[in-house]
């Protein structure tokens, strides 16, 4: 699905939501932003640097950081473990140090493992720490998943559908949790089909249709967009 | 007394190779099916130079340096490839590397092989030899064996991890996945070429084919066999593996049915793969507990 | 001169065989979406099994005794499939690349069981050289490349005229919705096997009647199938046939320019070239038709 004329600037506080019927985009324009699709035309700009060219893992070093549409937690690996393997930089990564540094390579991953231990404790999900991710609730896993990216200590979060598939229990505590890391100053950007949550949560939102960006803006101003609202039946008549 | 050292150290040069595969195939998940060639550079590297009058113990050093070079010269452009065709490439260098070896017959003297390749200095040569040098690779693979552990169990391991199970998760994750590749790529074939180099002064007559697909195929078996992703996997698989060829050797087959061994072997290895595949991909050690 | 369009006809008829084993290879990979390791061995047992019905105790003269090869290595390709790629179709990449292996090396050890190592010939009387405008070819070579041209000219219009090539070409195109729009996967799975057996028989089978037999020649037509495969694009046939046809004559006209020994380096080293830097192919683009 292309993306064609998409231009917004996303200002340096809060919520914003992504919205648009099935196949307008969205998640293209997630991989386009995080480098995981190179633009034809264009440019994308992280806190007045210029991303767009780069290689995915740079981007999220810099610390726009994101997650898929579909739960992409690896299987064999416990809660504790997939938390861990998420920070970034890590001096236990590097051969050099593996051997020359032990004493640094250690102490990181003490440290690593207590940022770890603060994430699990922030989700509510100390008690599964041991457990293989597999054996996760499809919900716990998207928790689990939005705790791998808060790991790298983020600027802004990208989260693709995160309350997809998930008990409406589980998304009061995630609502929450959004909520809470957006007061600490994290910049959230999601792409959701749940309206109601959006309007709840995001102070302003993007509709996007058929690769165009079609509406920036408040909530409850989008609800009486005329195009907006076209958009959206137009899209139920093809499905008919 | 004799044939025991010999299939001993048959079976811990092997382990070696396969630790050095099972880095790259069950670690980061890299088919490499042409690590042979690495296994062979390192053999050929360091009974060339030795045989010029270089120490061995030097010699080896070089021959897993440039087993090394070669490893990374190959992996840089290859990684960009996905899964089956870097297979695939790899396969084709490994026969490359052996044709190299075959033609090139004014550097490895071709399929004529060279013979005469010295033992290290301090080890003696012929069977008189043997204990010393069943020490020698034993420390060796108790060296290989702790370095290896020490990278899979530290943070690096565990990005290895990640790169196998998904690379967009690893890449959104801030992982440098190609960075990753090189590296694996690079040490396994640091550790390939001490194994190959270790073989030929061993053997002490090398020739191309004793690096064909066949080998590649027999150290793959023990990285299956045994357990990918462990770190005793490799060893537990060479030992079964090397144990088992090692001794149809020394079994007593009338002369006329000597032919048939070569191709039974062939046939069991061939159908272990089928077998483990099908019924207990694996291996012997599991990884994780499902 | 001359020399080179002698060079340029036996490329063009190496290639026509290429095509047959590529074109196969390529109808696996479109329907299946994996390599075959094992199709080589259906091109050397195909040979092989011609050899078994000529000989004790059945004694067929050759030409009777392609049908019943050809039905054998039918049967092969579709116990492959039935007992070892079917069940990994659901699992992990590498069990089935890792199977795929693992077969190819059961098979090829099979052959050098029953056959042994050496080469081998159908024993018929050496074929006697035609000439026209300078250049010489044989009875056997013209019927090789007639029959390249029988089978793939019946392919074209399998595929173009009838259901079930339109299904093949659907279930290539996009699996899913194939089997939404109720297309029978059981036959198209079933045509495909028999398509590919076929084709990788009747090519190792004219090979041999043209050369000879050994047990490697499976894995050394299959590299050169890959890359054909490869150069006309993975899945598309058109491709693979000119990619055939196009390797059959780089390694004839090759040999000019370097040493025979190197001449199946070509393939190898089209293959790592290709991966690099057209993994679409080149007729990828080119070639519309699938």
């Amino acid at each position: 699905m292309a993306v064609k004329e998409v231009s917004f600037e996303l200002g340096n506080a809060g919520i914003t939501g992504l919205v648009g019927p099935n196949g307008s985009g969205k998640t293209t324009l997630f991989h386009l932003i995080t480098g995981f699709y190179q633009l034809d035309r264009g440019s994308v700009y992280f806190r007045d640097q210029l991303i767009s060219g780069l290689a995915p893992h740079r981007i999220s070093q810099m610390g726009l950081v994101r997650t898929f549409q579909q739960t992409r937690v690896l299987p064999f690996m416990s809660v504790l473990e997939t938390l861990m393997s998420a920070s970034p930089n890590q001096v236990g990564e590097r051969l050099s140090s593996i051997f020359l540094r032990p004493r640094a390579v250690s102490q990181a991953e003490k440290e690593n493992m207590e940022r770890a231990k603060e994430i699990l404790e922030f989700l509510r999900l100390t008690t599964l720490a041991d457990q293989l991710a597999s054996r996760l609730s499809f919900g716990q896993q998207k928790l689990l998943e939005l705790g791998r990216v808060l790991m790298s200590r983020p600027q802004m979060i990208l989260l693709d559908e995160p309350t997809a598939g998930i008990n409406p229990t589980l998304i009061r505590q995630l609502v929450e949790l959004l909520i809470t890391l957006s007061d600490q100053g994290i910049r959230i950007f999601l792409v959701e089909h749940n309206m109601p949550l959006v309007a709840e949560v995001c102070q302003e939102i993007l509709v996007m249709d058929s690769g165009s960006l079609i509406f920036t803006g408040a909530p409850s101003e989008a609800r009486q967009n005329a195009r907006v609202i076209e958009a959206y039946l137009g899209s139920t008549d093809h499905a008919a | 007394m004799d044939y025991l050292i010999h299939i001993l150290i048959v079976a811990l040069i092997y382990a070696i190779f396969a630790i050095s595969l099972n880095l790259e195939l069950g670690y980061t998940g890299l088919y490499n099916f042409g690590h042979v060639a690495f296994f062979g550079i390192g053999a050929y590297s360091s009974a060339l130079l030795s045989l010029g009058g270089l120490p061995v113990s030097l010699t080896m050093v070089i021959g897993m340096v440039f087993a090394g070079i070669a490893g990374g010269l190959l992996a840089i452009p290859a990684l960009r490839l996905s899964g089956d065709y870097f297979g695939i490439a790899t396969l084709a260098f490994g026969e490359m590397v052996r044709l190299f070896f075959l033609n090139e017959r004014w550097l490895t003297k071709g399929p004529m092989g060279l013979p005469g390749i010295p033992r290290p200095s301090w080890i003696g040569q012929g069977i008189a030899g043997l204990p010393m040098f069943l020490l020698l690779c034993a420390l060796l693979t108790l060296i290989v064996f702790l370095m290896v552990r020490r990278l899979t169990t530290a943070p690096f391991g565990r990005a290895l991890k990640v790169v196998r199970e998904d690379e967009y998760v690893a890449q959104a994750l801030g992982k440098n996945v190609l960075s990753l590749k090189i590296r694996a790529v690079t040490v396994g074939s640091v550790l390939a070429g001490l194994a190959g180099a270790l073989w030929a002064h061993y053997i002490t007559y090398i020739s191309p084919s004793d690096f064909t697909l066949n080998e590649t195929i027999l150290v793959l078996l023990c990285v299956v066999l045994g357990g990918r992703g462990t770190n005793w996997g490799p060893i537990l698989g060479a030992v079964v593996i090397i144990f088992f060829q090692e001794s149809l050797r020394f079994l007593p087959i009338p002369p006329d049915l000597g032919r048939f061994v070569a191709p039974l072997q062939g046939i069991v290895y061939g159908g272990t793969l089928v077998f483990l595949m099908l019924k207990r991909p694996e291996g012997l050690l599991p990884e994780y507990k499902a | 001169m001359t020399y080179y369009l002698q060079l340029l006809l036996n490329g063009v008829i190496a290639g026509s065989i290429y095509a047959l084993f590529a074109v196969g290879l390529t109808m696996v990979y479109g329907v299946f979406r994996f390599i075959n390791f094992a199709h080589g061995e259906l091109i050397a047992w195909g040979a092989y099994l011609v050899l078994l019905f000529m000989h004790t105790p059945i004694f067929l003269p050759i030409y009777y005794a392609v049908l019943p090869a050809l039905a054998g290595t039918i049967v092969i390709s579709l116990a492959q499939d039935r007992y070892v790629y079917r069940p990994l179709r659901q699992g992990s990449r590498i069990s089935l690349l890792i199977a795929s292996i693992g077969l190819s090396y059961l098979l090829r050890n099979g052959i050098r069981l029953i056959w042994g190592s050496d080469l081998m010939t159908y024993g018929l009387k050496p074929a006697r050289g035609i000439y026209f405008a300078g250049l010489s070819i044989t009875l056997t070579q013209i019927s090789m490349m007639a029959a390249a041209v029988f089978f793939l000219g019946s392919l074209y219009f399998l595929l173009t005229r009838s259901l079930l090539g339109k299904s093949l070409r659907a279930v290539a195109d996009n699996i899913q919705l194939a089997s939404i729009m109720g297309i029978n996967m059981k036959k198209v799975s079933l045509a495909v096997w028999v398509l590919a057996s076929v084709f990788a028989g009747v090519g190792g089978i004219l090979l041999a009647l043209d050369t000879n037999l050994e047990p490697m020649m499976g894995l050394t037509n299959l590299i050169k199938a890959f890359a054909a495969v490869l150069l006309g694009g993975a899945g598309n046939v058109w491709g693979a046939l000119l990619g055939g046809l196009c390797i059959g004559i780089a390694e004839n006209m090759g040999v000019a320019f370097f040493s025979p020994g190197y001449k199946d380096f070509i393939s190898f080293a089209l293959i790592i070239l290709l991966l690099l830097f057209r993994p679409g192919g080149i007729f990828g683009i080119l070639v519309g038709v699938r």
